[in-house]
């Protein structure tokens, strides 16, 4: 507990320093800023950023992108609430009463109850990374291949069971997107795979290239078919922009379930901010009195998916300083910049470099605290965007992906395949096929397959290792049981129906 | 309107309009042909020939009026994945497999494109025999200018510019929105044009391309036969006896590969 302490303080010596506290405003506003641009998400908003960070140096770079993530990430939100556009998988949810909330004119109040409840969840999984990153580095040897392979498949599970709709077709979305992220170079030999020898397709498809005609652009292309007034924000009476005592009540055991929730799940690999946020969120609605409010604006349903994606963004740095595995696509984007600064993640940077990770956990919480600080008094000037009609707001929407993907490669091409996406992902809302699970199997895609690959070669052909491990066999149980929780009531309305007729 | 596409989940043994059925039978057999089609240029061609060819029967089945469709989103919806599967393995059919215990490139593909092809199939299956909503009806103008605004976008970034590129496709998108007025967008595309220099090209010093290169139509023109030859290139590892290498046709009639070798001197360019 001392050394726990003794930590903490050499990682706030380090982050209060004005240069770095400075660094972590600068990213935190610039994040805030991009991020809030409608249909530029928290990927794409840091792939634009990162050359910034270039010059700095690396604890002061690593910092500046905390704070940019976490800008972009309450940045996304912002528009979810505002002009319903998720600009990524975990803001999705925030878009259902968010939406409704703005559109009811209390988007001030939806703004500022996601900052504080964005805030407490900081503050706590602060503690929570702090705490368990020393304990989980040495679980991390005990982690091989089958067993990487068996907490993703979880991952992927969890994923299916919160989406909502029939389990069988996210299941199919799920391998749709792991053999769509096997376009490309194989990992091991080299050799093009379904690549039909396009130089283009050569690195894969990218991962922003479909979230963007995903949900970005088929969003556009669905709202353009529903009648106006659907769509058009009642712009006229917004009223308050501070949340009410009563809001602040109703928000707070939200808050608090979803901070657990959001930091239990960040930890497991798979995009657990997405899953923590769909899971927050079906779990207020089912223990609520009244459930049939979710949807219409219930303030419960902001707060808990918002505490609990910040709280998984940042328990999800727990997996990549310990075992040194991304766990969704901006933290592949972090190794990146580490590997930029010549920092290897994994185990050893707590031990080799102590300063740089005390520093970067401490100044997540500065993070945090600037979110807060910047966006309480901004939260007026977002919800005169409201005011912009949507036959003017779409295809600056548009606008902004086109140059938002554009601005990461600089390749016209991405521009193209994303619109291609457009296409699918309009054509997957028409059959009621859900997009989230696929952009998940699609991030994971790769490090599945890797890890299934190694852990069949150790195992000499043998598929049974994933159950004789202790550890992945005890994974793989958790799942299946999960999957048959879900399958169940299913198979039980279905009889119930039978047994009407 | 409304009415027409309200789910209809109370109406017990729904089926398809005659329309539909035509015309959702008729994609899913066209598809299927070419896939069986394409599973002769490759080495091991029987799962992918036998799942193409099922489908092939299912959609003539459609068409025919012998498979009830109680809930067309899931049916047509499950069919399109086991058509993807079938792709899948077709385009990963010339992949090394497993050697001793290791996984080829091409072990985890087929896999997956197998569990996937299962269970498309099931949910074509339930979507046969079970009531379901229907699909709703597509929009087709929107999309289609929103596509050409985008596609615009990509086209013109390089030789002609940001400010062109941000100017042509936010004013072709506009046109996919019904209320769309002139004067108010055309002022619109403007602002918002130079909003975007600002940002991303002052602040955020973004290495764009600002203003239309000295030889722009020439380098609009490079990009366009540069993408004209990747389509070609996919098309002929699709369909390459038609103009490339008839000799990679594996047709079991000995007498055949001769006779495509003679159309296709006919066919091709050169």
């Amino acid at each position: 507990m001392s050394e726990l302490l003794s930590n903490l303080a050499l990682g706030f010596g380090v982050a209060f320093s004005p240069m770095n506290v400075l660094f972590c405003l600068l990213g935190a506003l610039v994040g805030t800023l991009v991020g809030v641009l409608p249909g530029i998400g928290t990927v794409a908003t840091i792939a634009m950023l990162l050359p910034i960070t270039f010059g700095l140096p690396p604890v002061g770079a690593l910092i500046m992108l905390a704070g940019i993530y976490y800008g972009a990430q309450y940045g996304g939100s912002t528009t979810s609430v505002l002009v319903n556009i998720p600009g990524e998988a975990t803001s999705v949810v925030t878009c259902l009463d968010g939406h409704q909330m703005a559109r009811q004119g209390r988007a001030g109040a939806a703004l500022a109850i996601a900052a504080i409840g964005s805030f407490f969840a900081g503050c706590v999984a602060t503690v929570l990374v702090a705490a368990l990153g020393a304990p989980l580095t040495s679980l991390a040897l005990l982690f091989g291949p089958a067993e990487y392979f068996s907490l993703m498949v979880l991952g992927l599970i969890f994923a299916v069971v919160l989406a909502k709709g029939s389990v069988i077709k996210a299941i199919a979305m799920v391998l749709t997107g792991l053999l769509m992220s096997m376009v490309g170079s194989d990992l091991e030999t080299g050799a093009g795979r379904m690549t039909f020898d396009v130089a283009e397709l050569a690195d894969g498809i990218g991962f922003t290239n479909i979230a963007m005609g995903v949900f970005g652009f088929a969003e556009i292309i669905r709202n353009l078919e529903l009648p106006s007034e659907s769509r058009d924000i009642v712009s006229s009476k917004v009223t308050g922009l501070m949340p009410t005592r009563k809001d602040l009540i109703d928000a707070s055991g939200a808050i608090a379930r979803g901070t657990l929730l959001g930091s239990l799940l960040g930890i497991l690999p798979g995009g657990g901010a997405v899953i923590a946020s769909f899971a927050a969120y079906t779990f207020e609605k089912r223990i609520s009195k009244n459930p049939g409010q979710f949807g219409k604006g219930a303030i419960q349903g902001v707060a808990a998916p918002e505490s609990a994606n910040n709280a998984a963004a940042q328990t999800a740095f727990i997996p990549l300083l310990t075992l040194g595995i991304p766990p969704n696509a901006v933290m592949a984007l972090m190794v990146g910049a580490m590997t930029i600064h010549g920092i290897v993640p994994g185990p050893q940077v707590m031990t080799k470099q102590p300063d740089l990770f005390w520093g970067m956990i401490a100044s997540m919480w500065i993070g945090n605290l600037m979110l807060v600080v910047i966006n309480l008094p901004l939260v007026g000037v977002w919800v005169t965007l409201l005011r912009v009609p949507y036959r003017l707001l779409f295809p600056s929407i548009i606008v902004f992906c086109c140059i938002g993907i554009y601005s990461i490669n600089n390749a016209p091409t991405d521009v193209m395949i994303s619109a291609m996406f457009g296409v699918v992902g309009y054509w997957l809302i028409k059959h009621d096929f859900e997009a989230a699970p696929m952009l998940l199997g699609f991030v994971l895609g790769p490090l599945m397959e890797e890890n299934l690959r190694r852990a069949m070669l150790i195992a000499r052909g043998d598929a049974t290792v994933f159950f004789t491990r202790p550890i992945s066999g005890g994974l793989l149980a958790v799942s299946i049981i999960l999957l048959i929780l879900a399958v169940l009531p299913m198979i039980r309305k279905r009889r119930e129906e039978v047994f009407v007729e | 309107m409304a009415e027409d596409v309200q789910p209809s989940r109370n109406v017990p043994h729904m089926d398809e309009p005659l329309t539909n059925r035509l015309r959702g039978g008729l994609i899913i057999a066209v598809i299927s042909l070419l896939l069986v089609g394409a599973t002769f240029y490759i080495s091991s061609p029987t799962v992918s020939r036998v799942m193409a060819i099922l489908t092939g029967v299912v959609g003539v089945g459609v068409i025919a009026g012998l498979i009830p469709i109680r809930a067309p989103q899931d049916f047509y919806g499950g069919l399109a994945l086991v058509l993807l599967a079938t792709f899948a393995l077709i385009a990963s059919a010339e992949l090394p497999g497993q050697r001793g215990f290791a996984f080829g490139p091409g072990t985890a593909p087929r896999l997956f494109a197998i569990i996937l092809a299962v269970l498309g199939a099931a949910v074509a299956l339930i979507g046969a025999f079970s009531d379901g909503p229907r699909i709703e009806k597509y929009n087709i103008r929107g999309p289609i200018l929103v596509i050409i605004g985008i596609s615009l976008f990509a086209a013109l970034i390089r030789p002609f510019g940001l400010v062109v590129a941000t100017y042509l496709a936010f004013m072709v998108s506009i046109t996919g929105s019904k209320e769309m007025r002139w004067i108010e967008s055309l002022i619109a595309a403007a602002a918002m044009t130079l909003g975007c220099v600002l940002l991303f090209v002052y602040l955020l010093n973004l290495p764009f391309q600002l203003w239309p290169q000295s030889n722009a139509p020439q380098l609009l023109f490079n990009q366009f036969a540069e993408l004209f030859k990747s389509f070609l290139l996919i098309l002929s590892k699709l369909v390459p006896g038609l103009w490339t290498d008839p000799s990679r046709l594996r047709l079991p009639c000995p007498n055949s590969s001769r006779i495509l070798h003679w159309a296709s001197g006919w066919l091709s360019p050169r």
